[in-house]
């Protein structure tokens, strides 16, 4: 299942918002088919981290890889899901259209999206258990109903690498079990999946790998060698007493 | 053409030209800057009117609308440095700009051909005056060709990046990482903003362009939820507002500019009271609904738990949940016409029906889980959020 290539590779990352540096000299090289948890508390720069590997925040120093190219030629690998709190759920838009947006890309500059990616998007939709709601405006769903639009919108992306800020924020238990059981789909069929991930209890049940980050990395590996009291002390300060259930 | 048809035509041109970068500005969260931008586009004008000495020209448009995009990009310098936030930021640059474009006026008075009122405020009634000629032949107002190609290049602009405006404006992260730069975007909506609010200057004057760039968006706002219909409406509500504004400043013998941001205030403030759904009136309305059957789950509940006869009686009930007479009334009424209870001889009882809505409404409240309760969402406002 899981091969020796590296899907994403981050060399002596440095990051900062008005000359605050956020992450410090990272290094951390991820390997294709894991489906791993980045962990860290609030303010680590988990999302920065994720943020500056797509591109969308320009570092101070260092350098991403993504299969051995520059994301800017790997964009069609990569698909991403934000943060839910990064956008305007007041936006006048439905549902399927939030999800029609995942196919932008492919499509590039002008060209406008047909009945080909509208098809891909139903599916996608239908893949996360929300076809019944395409027409809804999205201010009308529920927490867990806007995650699960911004799973389809990654979904219909359909890249080799998924990259996912906090997509178990604000759902219930149902939808939570709904996400990670398509994200292990994703991983069985190859997919590399990075989550940022706020519940350390459920981290050895949901991932196979793990990053600890706080501001400098801290370490990254698989859940059963490295999710220890140890590493968890170095990444929270206090000492976390986590059952690690193998 | 008539006088009378042509300020119409230019002011409902202007309108649905300052309409649609609105929109965007609107959606943004940017109302401020336009404000900002019409302010400081004034030196620029004032600067190229030395030069080019034709109001007209599309060198000072040009020019004008390059201070525009200044303004812009000293805000954003400004707010970079993390020192102040982007309505401090706002408020620094424009009144900056705006003042040197007031003392440029002020010191070359007996040249330019410009006061800081007509700046303000504008005039329409003049707008005709200034024509375009072709070898001696009257092409009609050269203000009504000027926005009519704007509007005509922000309209392809709009339907040739429509996705990617749609998506920016919605999904900063997604769209830059698509490859579909943000910062382009921007600087190309700001650029449209720019000289759209140059060229409908000369004609309305700074207010009007502000209210005309914020007022239909906002006011469409309240009553869409696509983005499309939230265009469209805009534009009409630009375009009615001019010529209502047109006519309304006829009858009153007022100035058409001021005419026009009343009736714009007018539709707004009537829409934001009526919307069906955002409306403040429909808002209270749902509000007061969901009291009521916050009352009524209660009043459900109370009965589910205390089963005895003698805690059943309407008497009983209206006085031991101590409600207000006509509020424990609209809720009894409520439970009757939904058929949750019967009530017999004075008796009150919980129908098969209102057992079940009082356990999914509890199992509701208690999970927050959505999925089960879709089709009370219908019939109940305690269900919409
Ligand atoms: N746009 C921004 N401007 C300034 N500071 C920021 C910005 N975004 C994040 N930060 C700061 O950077 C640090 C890391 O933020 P973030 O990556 O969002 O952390 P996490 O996702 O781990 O909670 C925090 O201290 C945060 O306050
Ligand atoms: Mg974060």
């Amino acid at each position: 299942m899981m091969s020796e290539k590296i899907a994403v590779a981050v060399d002596d990352l440095t990051v900062a918002y008005n000359y605050k540096p956020v992450l410090w000299d990272i290094d951390l090289s991820i390997p294709e088919g894991v489906l791993m948890a980045i962990v860290g508390p609030n303010g680590a720069g988990k999302s920065t981290l994720i943020k500056s590997i797509l591109g969308i925040i320009d570092p101070i120093a260092g350098s991403v890889k993504i299969y051995g190219k520059p994301y800017s030629k790997q964009r069609d690998q990569v698909a991403y899901v934000p943060q839910k709190g990064s956008v305007d759920w007041d936006f006048p838009t439905t549902a399927l259209d939030v999800v029609m947006m995942g196919t932008y890309g492919a499509l590039g500059w002008i060209k406008r999206p047909g009945s080909k990616q509208k098809k891909q998007s139903l599916e996608a939709l239908e893949k996360v258990g929300m076809l019944a709601f395409k027409n809804r405006q999205i201010s009308q769903l529920s927490g867990g109903q806007q995650q699960r639009i911004f799973l389809a919108r990654a979904l219909v992306q359909n890249a080799a690498i998924y990259f996912m800020d906090e997509p178990f924020q604000g759902v219930d238990a149902t939808t939570e079990i709904a996400i990670i059981n398509i994200l292990k789909e994703l991983r069985k069929a190859g997919k590399t999946v990075i989550v940022v991930h706020h519940d350390l209890q459920t981290v050895p049940e949901y991932f196979d790998w793990v990053t600890f980050l706080n501001v400098k990395h801290i370490a990254t590996g698989p859940v059963k060698d490295i999710f220890n009291d140890d590493n968890l002390t170095k990444t929270y300060g206090i000492n976390y007493k986590v059952a690690v259930q193998q | 053409m008539n006088p009378m048809l042509e300020i119409q035509l230019i002011a409902a041109v202007t309108a649905a030209a300052c309409a649609v970068p609105g929109v965007f500005l609107v959606l943004r969260k940017m109302a401020l800057i336009s404000d900002a931008i019409s302010h400081s586009i004034l030196p620029g004008i004032v600067i190229g009117f030395f030069i080019t000495h034709d109001l007209a020209s599309p060198w000072l448009i040009i020019l004008a609308a390059f201070s525009g995009i200044i303004t812009v990009v000293l805000v954003e310098m400004i707010q970079k440095t993390g020192l102040v936030k982007e309505d401090t930021a706002i408020g620094l640059v424009f009144p900056a700009l705006f003042s040197i474009g007031v003392i440029l006026i002020a010191q070359n008075a007996n040249d330019v051909h410009l006061d800081v009122d007509a700046v303000l405020l504008g005039d329409l009634a003049f707008a005709p005056f200034d024509r375009w000629m072709v070898d001696g032949s009257d092409w009609g107002p050269k203000g009504l060709w000027i926005i009519s190609i704007i509007l005509l290049i922000s309209l392809a602009l709009l339907v040739a990046f429509y996705k990617e405006l749609k998506l920016s404006t919605f999904d900063l992260g997604l769209s830059s990482a698509l490859g579909f730069s943000p910062v382009l975007i921007h600087y190309g909506l700001m650029s449209v903003a720019s000289v759209t609010t140059v060229a409908a200057f000369d004609a309305v004057g700074a207010i009007l362009v502000v209210a005309l760039m914020i007022a239909p968006a906002a006011t469409a706002y309240l009553l869409t939820v696509d983005l499309k219909r939230m265009l469209l409406l805009s534009v009409l509500f630009g375009i009615a507002s001019a010529i209502g504004g047109y006519w309304m400043a006829r009858l009153l013998d007022a100035s058409i500019s001021g005419s026009i941001t009343t009736v714009l205030g007018l539709l707004f403030l009537t829409v934001y009271l009526l919307a069906p759904n955002k409306g403040l009136i429909a808002v209270l309305f749902r509000q007061s609904r969901q009291r009521i059957e916050v009352s009524l789950l209660t009043f459900l509940l109370h009965l589910n738990n205390h089963d005895s006869l003698e805690e059943r009686r309407v008497a009983h009930l209206q006085e031991h949940i101590n409600w207000h007479r006509v509020r424990a009334n609209s809720v009894l009424d409520l439970a009757v016409k939904n058929n949750m209870i019967i009530i017999e001889d004075e008796v009150v009882s919980l129908t098969d029906k209102g057992l079940e809505f009082t356990e999914r409404a509890l199992d509701y409240i208690m999970t927050n889980k959505d999925e089960k309760i879709e089709d009370m969402k219908d019939d109940f406002f305690l269900f919409r959020g």
